[in-house]
């Protein structure tokens, strides 16, 4: 359904292409910038980065600073798995929940619903690194140490991604579909998930990846709570690499920064499709 | 929130009392001596008592234990263990009965810190039976806080007086491993006293010998001399320094008293004294301008600053994991190497260190007291730190290092080809004994920061001295919990 | 003549059900903490390891302090400065690139390797984007000014991170640079929420881009730009890895935020965690205030006229009841 219309001309249109072309590989260069560093660096050795932290051509040390994990003991498999637990495990449980609990207000009509929301909307804005003191006390008093359980679970509760899911439904959701369902005979579980959630992909998508990447990069909480080596996630392990003031193996940790964002690519390009496709919305029986 | 959460979170708590490193920040590490710690600690300076009881007689490890818990910050002592297990099963005829479970925790996130403290508060079998500090943040667990915990050597049978008198250690270090109630509770293993360590040939351009003896009477002692030669090389077209950062390692070590006295926040007129060194470096163009650990320092070890750099203070780590990688070469005529010399410098400091603690409820003292002794005062050749001086602790050809105990130094060779073949022990027994431990505070890397912020905003004229001071006072009225008047 | 009554109420209890997870999950992990942490606003507690606590003969004076106190006022300040000059273009940039990315009639070719790249700056930890944007501005020497020099636009090293505003400019940056391919993909996920019939229609009735964007695109995009600013403004007043991590709230705290000076207050040496609560506290006023705000001013007002209209039916409908009754 492409029509030239008449009223845009043809150069004016071209010169807007032009930019903005130019613009987005602007950016996309901008980008890219540190990752190429961060390669790049992954390549050297200490000294040749002590010298001059940024180069755009890689070195010879690559394999060096491979082997620089074994003496170190720097599994990054180990990294992997752990790391892939704990972001899968609090990516799925925060999106399902959240897409739950902010369908529960958009769609029904509750006496605390308003409430609940502000109240939602209020805990978001509590600065988060004061909370986080008590909730490892709280962890080690309870035993939860070296347990993937409290870095996973209190993904359930993730304000921001309601409030998110809930801003979609609104705009994107008709309460028709729902009724449909309804008089079509589905009880709300499985309107919710076989209907609503198909709907909510876009937004799923997109938060998936966010809490995904979150959880991955997370370094503190998992550096207290995993003691035991082989708990140890990726960030972790590669702050171990950091450890020795003057004698850090910067080649090693930059190799290290980039294996783990490698998988987070991954994710990403993954992910992506379903942001970049358009999943076609309006699915209303019309 | 989880995004804000875990973002905010990755690096939340950064830097707490740990090492402020992130490879191209600044490194402040508070060295100085004694003892002057948080308000609720007795007594001030060197006033401590001293502590003539007996070793343990009979110290005995609990049968039913097998693990032995050692945390730390690096995998530094970790590794020693591996020699002490063949040593053990040399003197004692049977394997290493325990099982070392070893937890790491890096400093740089500022995690090291709450996880240790919670184990050590929670107890238990988890406790750890030995751990490490680092000197940014020694004194907490030897003097301050979490003092009550570490286990005095005495205890764990360890004949403390006999030993520190053969092994001659550095006094700084064990003034600053000694508990407010006189016990000796902590000692490092490594020597980290300074030096200025100077280039041979600028030293003969200017002066005509590269004699360590001769250079130390030209650059001190104390500071006057220092600004002397700065002029003297600024004639020639040479910096003194590379940055202000320099001198402030060796400023920081020579002040009388710490930052707090009484409860209250003092400017010790040493401190002061460096607001107008770092102005006066500036104004005269005697060095580079250049950040400590910045790329454009590490630079101005292999000649590519502006003017070439005459010296750097440091102790031997400097030396060996620093200066000789960033030098331009790897054998004498390569770059820089070879062409250094250290002496004595204007004033004594230190920088740097590890301290072993043992824990009061360690329930293998017997052992525990074994190792530690190993490390920190055995001065034999079967010692951690004759292997560690001579750079033999996993075979021959590894890296040397000054060590606390001044006995090993003497019978080491610590000949280095990056220093044209000078013994860097012949400087750094003297210089550990010049260091002092005795103005340390608890919260000196904080304080040390805020400090030097100002002092870079006056040596860059935008502020007046008096200005930067009562900025100082205010920035640290707002954050520490100190009387500021 | 029975009226039909309309049955939406049965439907409310799961309302609350599917709510429970969420609120378990929440009361569980957060609330205690954040709890705890307001309750110590009130007490003296401070000091490593200390668990016992008293609140204060004056229980505001933490609060009082902390108002008083000028490196709290500067990092207030700071925060504002900081945050304008980072969203105003990074939300500008992100609707920008909004538009150009789902307009139907010009594609632009590689969208989809655009958007990702776009991403990717999300991804990196700050630790290390602090560290290289250190660098790059590196004094005397470092590529920022060799690039100057390069251009004859200056003949001496600047030290770029020793003015409080260029400091303040590059944190800025660095963090518009991290966030603005975020803010777009939030902001193209909420236009592909749009019913397709909508741009159809406009098609038809031969549109140009810019209305389409304009009055199709943009009120349609309401709720999600309502959820990117309250967002961008709560994380925003929040803002603390790359200030610490950059210059640690230097040059002399000019680029001092709220929270780094929370943090201070609690991790420089002292612990004072009661002063550090007191500040939050009233952080968490301010945000709640502004949010209010933005709330208000983004209500959806059709939806806030129909909610009027219907209390206005049920009053008519209570007062003919009591009519027909009486």
């Amino acid at each position: 359904m492409k029509k030239t219309l008449k009223h845009e001309p043809i150069a004016g249109r071209t010169i807007t292409r032009v930019i903005k072309y130019i613009v987005c590989i602007t950016l996309a260069i901008l980008s890219i910038m540190p990752f190429w560093i961060m390669l790049m660096n992954a390549t050297r050795n200490t000294y040749e980065i002590q010298q001059s932290s940024i180069s755009l051509v890689p070195s010879s040390y690559l394999l060096n600073n491979f082997k620089v994990f074994e003496g170190k003991s720097f599994n990054p498999l180990v990294g992997f798995k752990n790391s892939f637990i704990i972001a899968a495990g609090s990516t799925l449980l925060n999106v399902y929940f959240s897409s739950l609990t902010a369908y529960a207000l958009v769609v029904y009509h509750w006496k605390l619903r308003q409430p609940f929301f502000t109240f939602i909307m209020a805990v978001l804005m509590v600065p988060a690194q004061v909370s986080s003191i008590g909730f490892y006390q709280f962890m080690y008093r309870i035993g939860w140490t070296n347990s993937f359980l409290p870095l996973v679970l209190p993904a359930m509760a993730a304000p921001a991604v309601v409030f998110f899911m809930r801003q979609y439904l609104l705009g994107a959701l008709s309460i028709d579909i729902v009724n449909s369902a309804r008089i079509d005979g589905a009880n709300e579980f499985y309107t919710f998930n076989r209907i609503v959630l198909p709907i909510m992909k876009p937004a799923i998508a997109t938060q998936a990846i966010f809490s995904f990447v979150g959880s991955w990069n997370n370094l503190f909480m998992p550096l207290i709570l995993l003691t035991d080596k082989k708990n140890y996630t990726m960030p972790i392990m590669v702050s171990l690499l950091r450890g020795d003031i003057y004698r850090t193996e910067f080649g090693a940790v930059y190799l290290g920064l980039s294996l783990t964002v490698l998988p987070l690519f991954i994710v990403y390009f993954a992910l992506s499709k379903y942001i970049i496709a358009g999943v076609a919305l309006g699915s209303m029986k019309e | 929130m989880k995004r804000i959460l875990a973002l905010v979170l990755t690096l939340a708590m950064v830097f707490t009392l740990a090492l402020g490193f992130t490879g191209c920040g600044k490194e402040e590490q508070p060295s100085a001596p004694g003892g002057t710690s948080a308000p609720a600690q007795p007594g001030d300076g060197g006033s401590k008592p001293q502590d003539t009881s007996t070793p343990a007689p009979s110290v005995s490890d609990d049968p039913n234990v097998k693990v032995l818990n050692l945390w730390s910050f690096t995998d530094e002592v970790p590794k020693m263990m591996e020699k002490f297990k063949e040593l053990y099963k040399e003197k004692h005829g049977q394997d290493f009965p325990y099982e070392i479970k070893e937890t790491i925790i890096a400093t740089t996130e500022g995690a090291y810190q709450p996880a240790l403290d919670q184990a050590l508060a929670s107890g238990g079998a988890d406790a750890p039976d030995i751990y490490c500090a680092e000197a940014a943040f020694v004194l907490k667990y030897t003097q301050g806080d979490a003092a009550h915990f570490a286990a005095a050597y005495k205890d764990l049978g360890i004949d403390v007086d006999k030993l520190l008198a053969e092994a001659e250690i550095a006094q700084y270090t064990v003034d600053i491993g000694t508990r407010g109630d006189g016990k000796l509770v902590g000692l490092g293993y490594q020597a980290t006293g300074g030096a200025y360590i100077y280039r041979r040939s600028i030293a003969k351009d200017v002066w005509g010998t590269d004699d360590p003896a001769v250079i130390k009477t030209k650059i001190g002692p104390g500071w006057d001399k220092f600004f002397e030669a700065a002029e003297a090389l600024k004639a020639k077209g040479y910096a003194i320094v590379s940055g202000d950062g320099d001198v402030w390692q060796a400023v920081r070590g020579s002040a009388e008293k710490g930052w707090i006295v009484d409860g209250k926040l003092n400017i010790d007129p040493n401190y002061e004294q460096f607001l107008d060194f770092s102005k006066k470096l500036k104004d005269n163009d005697y060095f580079n301008d250049t950040t400590d650990w910045s790329d454009s320092w590490f630079a101005d070890m292999k000649d590519a600053g502006a003017k070439k750099v005459f010296g750097f203070f440091g102790p031997a780590w400097l030396i060996n994991y620093v200066m000789a990688g960033n030098s331009g070469g790897e054998k004498p005529g390569e770059g820089t190497y070879g062409d250094w010399a250290i002496c004595e410098p204007p004033v004594g400091f230190f920088w740097g260190g590890t301290w072993i603690i043992a824990n009061k409820d360690t329930k293998i003292p017997k052992t525990v007291g074994e190792i530690v002794e190993w490390i920190t005062l055995d001065s034999s050749e079967t010692g951690l730190q004759y292997y560690w001086a001579n750079g033999t602790l996993f075979g021959p050809g590894g890296t040397k290092d000054t060590v606390a105990s001044g006995t090993v130094m003497k019978k080491s060779d610590g000949t280095l080809d990056f220093l044209g073949g000078q013994d860097m022990f012949e400087v750094f027994v003297p210089a550990g004994e010049f260091a002092s431990g005795k103005a340390m505070t608890q919260y000196d890397e904080t304080i040390n920061s805020l400090f030097r912020n100002q002092v870079g905003e006056y040596k860059n004229g935008n502020k007046t001295k008096e200005q930067a001071i009562a900025d100082f006072k205010q920035n640290v009225a707002d954050n520490l919990d100190i009387i500021v008047e | 003549m029975g009226r039909k009554k309309i049955k939406s109420v049965s439907y409310a209890k799961y309302g609350y059900i599917f709510s429970i997870p969420f609120v378990l999950a929440f009361l569980v992990f957060t609330a205690y903490p954040i709890f705890y942490t307001a309750i110590i606003g009130f007490t003296d507690l401070k000091g490593l390891g200390k668990t016992d606590f008293m609140i204060m003969d004056n229980p505001f004076q933490n609060f009082q302090q902390i108002l008083k106190t000028p490196s709290f006022q500067k990092s207030l300040i700071n925060t504002v400065i900081i945050w304008t000059c980072n969203f105003i273009p990074q939300l500008l940039l992100a609707l920008l690139l909004t538009a150009w990315f789902t307009n139907q009639r010009q594609k632009i070719k590689g969208q989809g390797a655009f958007k990702v790249l776009f991403y990717m700056p999300n991804i990196i930890t700050a630790a290390t984007i602090a560290i290289l944007f250190n660098v790059l501005f590196g004094y005397p020497m470092g590529p920022i000014n060799d690039l100057f020099k390069l251009l004859g636009l200056a003949d001496k090293p600047i030290n770029f991170l020793i003015n409080k505003w260029t400091a303040r400019g590059i944190v800025s940056f660095i963090q518009f640079w991290m966030w603005y391919g975020q803010t777009m993909i939030v902001l193209i996920a909420g236009v592909l929420g749009i019913n397709p019939t909508l741009f159809e229609a406009a098609e038809i009735d031969g549109a140009t881009s810019r209305q389409v964007f304009f009055y199709i695109t943009l009120p349609s995009l309401r709720t999600i730009m309502l959820f990117t600013l309250v967002t961008s403004l709560i994380g925003g007043m929040q803002m603390f890895d790359i200030p610490k991590l950059f210059l640690n709230g230097g040059p002399d705290n000019s680029t001092l935020t709220v929270s780094v000076f929370i943090f201070n207050q609690a991790f420089s040496g002292s612990y004072m965690y009661n002063r550090a609560s007191a500040a939050s506290m009233i952080m968490f006023l301010i945000i709640a205030v502004l949010s209010a705000i933005l709330f208000y001013i983004l209500r959806d007002k059709d939806a806030a006229k129909m909610k009027k209209e219907l209390k206005k039916i049920k009053k008519a409908q209570k007062a003919a009841a009591r009519g027909a009754g009486a």
